[in-house]
């Protein structure tokens, strides 16, 4: 006989909501529903009434974890519409910001996901690693979640600090190194869970358009500072890990070394950061047309459309953010699962209600 | 890459691909939406998204993005009495992008169910259209 749980919408496994239906046959699930509105705000509505510079504030909150790659993305996008060029330095200060990010997330995630495991010691060692990235970017920016660092045309603050930043990108590569991927890799509670668990197939995952550490942890290789670089991506040297098990492990296998690799990123940025402005002054004019701009967002693939008619209110603003087409992929990794490592399968493409919702 | 392109050109007569920093656009007419989306999954393309904006002419324009070999593939199209096929069937990505379009903008995709996505049970799809597509005057708030 079957029956339906419904989890969520609020529910200790996530810091957002979120319902999953979860029908079940016996322990095996059979069918699953997911509900995703609970955080639903209209931000492409309110775009389409602020101005350009106001827009920058509003995507900004479009998502805690990954505001920075947002505020990028849209200046990008609005950049390429006014024909305007970003300084080198404005270059490098934006990579090294979101890079710093970047690891923000996946410390988040991987102490969440050891959580999840029921790793409670694990989940502390990678929360330790995680605070000294985000004392970093409150140095860098004054904020710990909405930095403020990107304006359109460049960046709102200037980085001073840099031994500050080459001294917590080498700290944090060795304790990722020395300690988290070790601890993952080798425990065998971590592997019990995680090994085989979950798994998403290429051509599903190229099926359903699976972007970031989900697609590539079942063998795509897509990554958008390889294929389409944007900031000085194309100048830096830097590996895309990809796995091609598509279980839990291979997600948290790609997202470990991914880390290691955005600490190699920041170092060479660092280093290679020219003088010179960190932006132009005076208002940007946006003439009428229509552009698009897309990044490697902590979770994958980052699009933002933008049209102008020759205002300062942009008229269309399109947010596609990658735990949107992430998230409908759960169905096929849960159906035939057991229903234990529903939260644990769940949490694995690292979900983003937030940014889903928008 | 190249050979994609010509197959979207055939399906298109009279039009030609628009080069842009950020990719490539062509038109296709709605009827052939259907064709351009099986095209694109047999030639291992990624659909990005799909973007709706509303026109003067109470129609929307559709733009769908592709993503083949890390370049962009921009294919505009115009809803027909406010509705377009699905390609649902063809590519599975497209299932929660045509549910979010119908909510914001009431757009039609015919051959499937549309249950709400972002909106609650009761609301009506379209949010974003009609009445409360109205703006303020440039640079005033709502």
């Amino acid at each position: 006989m079957s029956y339906t749980i419904p989890i969520g919408p609020y529910h200790p496994a996530l810091e957002e909501p979120c319902k999953i239906q979860v029908t079940c046959e016996g322990e095996t699930v059979q069918d699953v529903a997911l509900s995703v509105q609970y955080n639903f705000r209209g931000v492409e509505w309110l775009a389409e009434r602020r101005n350009y510079q106001q827009t920058v504030a509003l995507v900004e909150r479009v998502c805690g974890i990954c505001s920075n790659v947002h505020t990028l993305t849209f200046c990008t996008a609005v950049e390429r519409l006014a024909g305007l060029t970003v300084s080198e330095r404005a270059q490098y200060i934006r990579t090294i910001v979101v890079e710093l990010e970047r690891l923000a997330s996946h410390t988040l995630w991987a102490g969440i996901a050891a959580e999840v495991i029921g790793f409670q010691a694990l989940f502390m060692t990678c929360f330790a690693v995680r605070e000294q990235i985000m004392d970093l970017l409150e140095n860098l920016s004054g904020n710990r979640v909405h930095y403020g660092m990107n304006c359109i045309g460049g960046v709102t603050r200037d980085l001073e600090d840099s031994e500050g930043v080459l001294t917590v990108a080498r700290n944090v590569r060795q304790a990722v190194s020395g300690r988290l991927i070790p601890l993952f890799a080798n425990d065998k509670t971590v592997r019990a869970r995680c090994a085989g668990t979950g798994k998403l197939s290429r051509e599903q995952a190229l099926a359903w358009g699976a972007v970031g550490p989900t697609a590539r942890a079942s063998g795509l290789t897509e990554d958008i500072r390889r294929t389409s670089p944007y900031a000085v991506y194309a100048k830096l040297d830097f590996e895309v890990p990809v796995e091609t098990a598509g279980d839990v492990f291979a997600r948290v296998v790609v997202r470990l070394l991914e880390m290691v690799e955005s600490c190699r990123i920041i170092e060479q940025a660092v280093e290679a950061m020219p003088p010179g402005l960190i932006h132009r002054p005076g208002f940007v004019e946006v003439p009428r047309g229509e552009a698009v701009a897309r990044s490697e967002a902590p979770r994958g693939e980052l699009f933002y459309y933008v049209a102008s008619d020759g205002t300062d209110v942009p008229c269309r603003v399109k947010i596609r953010t990658p735990s949107f087409v992430n998230i409908p992929i759960v169905r096929p990794m849960l159906i035939g699962a057991n229903l234990a490592d529903v939260a644990l399968i769940n949490a694995s493409v690292d979900p983003c209600y937030s940014c889903t919702s928008r | 890459m190249d050979k994609i392109e010509k197959i979207l050109i055939s399906i298109c007569p009279g039009k030609f691909w628009e080069e842009k920093p950020e990719g490539r656009w062509l038109e296709i007419p709605c009827i052939a939406v259907e064709k351009m989306a099986g095209m694109m999954i047999e030639a291992g393309a990624r659909l990005v998204t799909v973007t709706a904006s509303p026109l003067d002419t109470g129609e929307f324009r559709l733009i769908y993005h592709w993503d083949v070999d890390g370049n962009l593939l921009n294919c505009v199209s115009t809803t027909s009495r406010g509705a377009l096929p699905d390609i649902v069937q063809i590519c599975p990505a497209a299932d929660w992008i045509e549910l979010e379009i119908h909510d914001y903008y009431g757009v039609n995709f015919t051959g499937r169910d549309l249950p709400s996505l972002m909106l609650n049970e009761h609301d009506r799809a379209g949010i974003f259209a009609g009445r409360f597509q109205r703006k303020p005057k440039a640079g005033g708030r709502p």
